[in-house]
């Protein structure tokens, strides 16, 4: 039996999240959607509408972040603040865990601070209500809406949500609360349902209009593109700023960055970005990626060949992020089709 | 792992430094920690505050009262690592990735062709086939360098050449008047090496444009590709695959390398740039 929780419970229900977690929000900025610590004056909540402009790696990979301090063994003493609670976490956000899930935690050496991150944490995601011109997740095998890696998902309906639980810890929640829930009604599971079919219908016509080709047709595009002219062509307008690879759900790489603090040696990570000049470079001076289309090809490379290659996965969500972020306007529906097209 | 901080390093005090060239010193180390290696896997070394960089240590891995890294000035962390003096504290990271797998090398014929800077790690290997004396069929070093100046371990090398378990010679691009020796690239010293080719390991390392070539030369004389190692410079830092700037096709140099047979990367595109 699906639940339903009415807006006002489900505010009632952050403020009790709120003793265990650190609950965020999206909430409603000029420019689109902002996460904001949940409090009773964090601005309008916005659960459904669309993605964040913010990727949901922010909190689990922070953009800045203290790994070491001195030679101390122990992990820096950040803090003993209580794992996140995101809530509003869209079904594209949520395709991004799998690729830092697979990089940081489910292969090879674990990252203790993203496991330390992870653990504990709680997701409500929620369906997306609208689209943005930019979106395409339907490209990328994803729906509007989540279907796993959530906690509890909120389904948008009338004055009020469709409750649907994913693990047990949501489970355990939506049972702890139950005062707060109802049983959902059927009206409001064909709401839900009509709801849902409603943005995949203007997904589905972003893709047409924009003639975005769909995942299955990507196996080899680069492989077969490598020589082509098409990155010198696409990465003319490029500035090099970084915003494509720092906006993205998927990308993982960091530099380790050292510094004094009162007489103490700091070791920071920050997001880094494969499209900067001397993120491969070697001291000897050799650079495997000397020109900017190689950097832009290597960025494609990693997500969809790279990706596919070792963990089954295109690195992409289809959140549309670094189309809006690119001063140079690259859009990476385009390239796609170009690559898939082979011209 | 989960709980151990892969990003610490581990407090080392300077023991020596000892200058080889007017741009290349080694620094000699101790660890508060035991930091057992096995030669060709590398160590990130940190100057505290400045940063860290990537090096796979010079010295004999069964050396335990100390180790030791040989580095050229050529870069930010570098020349502060070339301003280091006894007594200095430093930090180490590691030893990352896989260095070469000395189990399958038994009982082999071996040629080793260095080149500039892959000396350092050179050094390494060779200490440890001296460490395995007898356990080779026979052992070859051909090693290459811009000029006699720039030639490292010169005490030591005049040393390797009067071993009888080892065929050694090397060859300088441009000589001097103190230079003896062949003048010419280390591919034009690899004829008079006798052996069964097609069953022998070659091991290369050096700069992207001589491996290139070294390891060209290497599979025209019939070596295998899966019995080619190579160790490729790579921009590594994390030194466990997350930060994403040694990725070569598929691998990370830092964790699936820094030594790669030739068959495992040949199908990358640019692996030489």
């Amino acid at each position: 039996m699906k639940k339903y929780i009415s807006y006002k419970n489900l505010i009632n229900l952050l403020n009790v999240l709120a003793q265990d977690y650190q609950v965020f929000v999206p909430t409603e900025a000029k420019n689109g959607r902002f996460y904001k610590k949940y409090s009773a004056d964090c601005g309008k909540i916005v659960i459904g509408e669309v993605r964040a402009v913010e990727p949901l790696k922010s909190f689990f990979l922070p953009g800045r972040e203290r790994v070491a301090e001195d030679f101390k063994p122990d992990l820096p003493q950040k803090d003993d603040r209580k794992p996140y609670a995101v809530v509003g976490v869209k079904a594209c956000d949520l395709k991004g865990f799998k690729v830092q899930d697979y990089v940081f935690k489910d292969h090879d050496f674990e990252d203790p601070f993203y496991n330390k991150a992870r653990q504990n944490n709680l997701i409500i995601s929620a369906d997306c209500t609208c689209c943005l011109e930019s979106c395409f997740c339907i490209a990328l095998n994803l729906k509007p809406y989540p279907q796993e890696s959530f906690d509890i998902n909120l389904s948008q309906v009338d004055a009020g949500f469709v409750v649907e639980t994913g693990t047990q810890r949501g489970e355990n929640i939506v049972k702890e609360n139950f005062s707060l829930f109802e049983d959902a009604q059927d009206y409001m599971i064909s709401e839900r349902n009509q709801q849902r079919e409603k943005v995949t219908g203007e997904i589905k016509a972003n893709i047409k209009t924009q003639d975005i080709p769909q995942e299955s047709l990507y196996q080899g595009i680069i492989g077969k593109n490598y020589q082509s002219v098409l990155w010198q062509d696409e990465a003319k307008a490029c500035v090099e700023c970084g915003a494509c690879n720092t906006i993205c759900p998927t990308c993982h790489c960091f530099l380790l960055y050292d510094q004094k603090d009162k007489g103490k040696m700091m070791r920071l990570r920050i997001w880094d970005s494969c499209m900067i000049k001397d993120f491969a470079r070697v001291a000897g001076g050799a650079n495997p990626r000397e020109r900017l289309w190689m950097r832009l090809r290597n960025r494609f490379e990693k997500k969809f060949d790279y990706f596919p290659k070792v963990s089954g996965i295109y690195a992409c969500t289809g959140c549309g992020r670094c189309i809006a972020a690119c001063p140079a306007k690259i859009d990476i529906r385009k390239v796609l089709k170009r690559l898939v097209d082979g011209r | 792992m989960a709980d151990k901080n892969p990003y610490r390093p581990i407090e080392a005090q300077v023991l020596d430094v000892i200058a080889e060239t007017p741009t290349i010193r080694t620094v000699r180390f101790k660890t508060k920690e035991e930091v057992a290696f096995v030669t060709g896997q590398f160590i990130e070394l940190t100057i505290p505050g400045v940063g860290e960089a990537p090096f796979t240590p010079s010295s004999r891995p069964s050396m335990r009262e100390a180790m030791e890294v040989t580095v050229m000035k050529v870069g930010r962390v570098t020349e502060f690592i070339h301003k280091l003096k006894k007594g200095d504290i430093i930090g180490i990271r590691g030893p990352f990735g896989r260095g070469y797998p000395l189990d399958e090398f038994k009982g082999k014929e071996i040629l080793v062709v260095g080149g500039g800077c892959g000396f350092a790690p050179l050094r390494s290997l060779m200490y440890t086939f001296f460490d395995m004396s007898g356990q080779f069929k026979k052992l070859f070093f051909r090693g290459g360098c811009r000029t006699p100046k720039e030639l490292v371990y010169r005490n030591e090398t005049d040393e390797w050449a009067k071993r009888k378990d080892l065929n050694f010679k090397l060859t300088v691009d441009n000589g001097d008047e103190s230079w003896k020796g062949n003048v010419g690239l280390v591919t034009t010293i690899l004829d008079d090496v006798e052996m069964d080719y097609k069953q022998g390991i070659g091991v290369v390392c050096g700069p992207p444009i001589m491996m290139k070539f070294a390891a060209k030369k290497l599979l025209e004389m019939g070596f295998k590709e899966n019995n080619l190692y190579l160790s490729m410079e790579k921009n590594m830092s994390c030194g466990i695959g997350k930060c994403g700037h040694c990725r070569l096709g598929s691998y990370y140099a830092c964790k699936d390398g820094p030594v790669f047979s030739y068959d495992k990367i040949k199908n990358f595109p640019n692996i030489w740039d």
